[in-house]
């Protein structure tokens, strides 16, 4: 009797407890193991993937590793609170906790909006901030304060798409910001389409003029009104040496104007 | 009782500039701030020859190789500093430089004056062809300097720059194989189509941008007045000749010493040794 009497009250125990919250117990921790295992294998493929490299000296990852972390660290962990949110409702379905019902539906649909929000909005600002890395590293050349202003519209125009995607997820009316975006962006497009006609139509007889090569460096030619010597081709200008210069004519204008292969 | 530092502080005594090469930002931003507390008037210049411009200094030198010599870095250094008119003939110059791996390590003092200027900051900077395009192709022929033609060394001769008049003083010696192609120095799998073609005879033809325009050339210059160092073959003769008849710059890789040497205006401007880099 006495040796019975323990197992016989832990298995008492074991039968008040019902076998739903057992399960629900079973699914939790199968849920954060599973969590867990996502989180790491998330954050190798990324660095796999080579992403710590591209984000390298971008102001959110700056930022990150100030805290002592990373990007690529926030973003798998993300992903395993994700899992670890979904597993507790998971859980707490099974369980069938009756009086909480109303409220945890109507977070089962937002949850994986709100990660899907902020994983948008981080992937938006690290974009940005390399976006603008490469827009300022092409412009370095240039010393002018004006050109500043470039790489950080660049990088907030990134941003704001990335902002608006991520309101349009957790469900904010977004129409105004959109029209603002079309407006911008029609804005954009319209200016680059007039500042860069030139240059579309001299890139457009460039490719011509390299593809099918009626002169090369080093032929005598004759082009609006000047002989020389080509120099050099390349997909904008064309380079034509004569006694008093070097002449960079547009290839649009090349075109045009004909040109006089001239043999001796 | 003078003590070592006592001993060389003659050293940098009365500089008029002074060279930081490659210096890590926190020296810099160290020589900086102290150099800009002295308010008097012998206050040296500061110039920084670096190949990138990490730490913003003003005064800027660019270095397009790493010059493993370090009298041809410092000859770099200076000339670019003089083309700035930041140092002159007759000036006192301190450099501090990594002669070893690493960071700066030695102090040396120079005194500008003709025997520095060689002309290495002009075969790079003043040259028709880019600074880039130049280090390039210094670099595939040291490169095929250095392993040569499967083993075996090899020479060869590149004209970069001008290339249209450089054109019309050569001629074919036989098909060029670099006909309606559009390939540039620089890009890894030209620079071993460079090599596979270095056993073709001529000379490589190379454009203001990198492009290369032909192989196989033999090039026709009015070679009278040029002055090269005796001892030299025809090949470096070709070479140092079409500089002086064209603004082009030469690059020789030699067969038998299996040196490298540019040669620019009809002069000698560069030599170095592959086996060092």
């Amino acid at each position: 009797m006495t040796g019975a009497d323990p197992a016989r009250t832990a298995g008492e125990l074991l039968g008040v407890v019902p076998d739903r919250v057992w399960l629900a117990l079973f699914v939790l921790v199968l849920g954060l193991a599973l969590a867990i295992l996502v989180g790491v294998i998330n954050r190798r493929l990324l660095v796999r993937a080579g992403v710590p490299e591209a984000i390298e000296g971008t102001t959110f990852e700056r930022t990150a590793r100030e805290f002592d972390t990373s990007t690529v660290r926030i973003v798998a962990k993300l992903s395993t609170y994700f899992i670890v949110a979904v597993t507790v409702l998971v859980a707490f379905t099974v369980a069938e906790v009756r009086y909480v019902d109303l409220f945890w539906s109507d977070v089962a649909a937002f949850v994986p909006r709100l990660f899907v929000a902020v994983l948008v909005v981080i992937v938006g600002v690290v974009v940005g901030d390399k976006a603008e890395l490469l827009v300022a590293e092409r412009l370095r050349g240039i010393k002018l304060p004006e050109v500043g202003v470039l790489p950080t519209l660049v990088k907030y125009s990134i941003v704001y798409v990335a902002a608006l995607i991520a309101l349009g997820q957790v469900g904010v009316q977004t129409l105004a910001l959109v029209v603002l975006l079309a407006a911008y962006s029609f804005a954009v497009v319209l200016l680059t389409a007039l500042a860069t006609k030139d240059l579309l139509a001299a890139g457009a007889a460039g490719i011509f003029l390299l593809l099918r090569q009626p002169y090369g460096i080093g032929d005598e030619i004759r082009v609006a009104g000047q002989r020389g010597i080509v120099q050099e081709v390349d997909l904008f200008v064309t380079h034509v040496e004569t006694d008093d210069g070097e002449h960079v004519l547009p290839n649009h204008a090349v075109f045009r104007e004909g040109i006089v292969l001239i043999r001796e | 009782m003078a003590s070592l530092t006592d001993h060389l502080a003659e050293l940098v005594e009365d500089a008029d500039a002074v060279l930081l090469f490659s210096p890590t930002a926190s020296f810099h931003d160290r020589f900086v701030a102290d150099e800009a507390g002295d308010r008097s008037d012998e206050r040296a210049e500061i110039v920084v020859v670096a190949p990138d411009n990490d730490v913003d200094a003003d005064p800027f030198v660019e270095l397009p190789i790493p010059f493993r010599d370090v009298r041809d870095r410092i000859r770099f250094g200076i000339e670019g500093a003089m083309e700035s008119d930041l140092v002159a003939e007759g000036d006192e110059v301190v450099c501090v430089v990594s002669v070893f791996e690493g960071e700066s390590d030695a102090v040396i003092r120079v005194t500008v004056d003709e025997n520095v200027h060689t002309g290495i900051y002009d075969l790079f900077v003043e040259s028709r062809a880019d600074p880039g395009v130049i280090r390039d192709v210094l670099e595939v022929a040291i490169e095929l300097g250095k392993k040569g033609q499967k083993g075996k060394p090899v020479g060869a001769l590149f004209v970069v720059g001008d290339a249209g008049k450089v054109m019309n003083k050569s001629r074919s010696l036989s098909y060029n194989p670099f006909e309606k192609s559009h390939v540039h120095v620089g890009d890894p799998i030209v620079n071993v189509m460079l090599k596979e073609f270095s056993r073709l005879d001529g000379a490589f033809v190379i454009s203001d941008s990198g492009k290369i325009a032909s192989a196989y050339r033999y090039l026709e210059p009015a070679a009278e007045g040029v002055d090269i160092p005796k001892g030299l073959g025809a090949r470096h003769m070709a070479g140092g000749a079409i500089t002086q008849d064209t603004n082009a710059t030469a690059i020789v890789l030699s067969e038998s010493d299996g040196l490298v040497r540019a040669f620019k205006g009809g002069r000698l401007v560069l030599e170095v040794d592959p086996e060092e880099y």
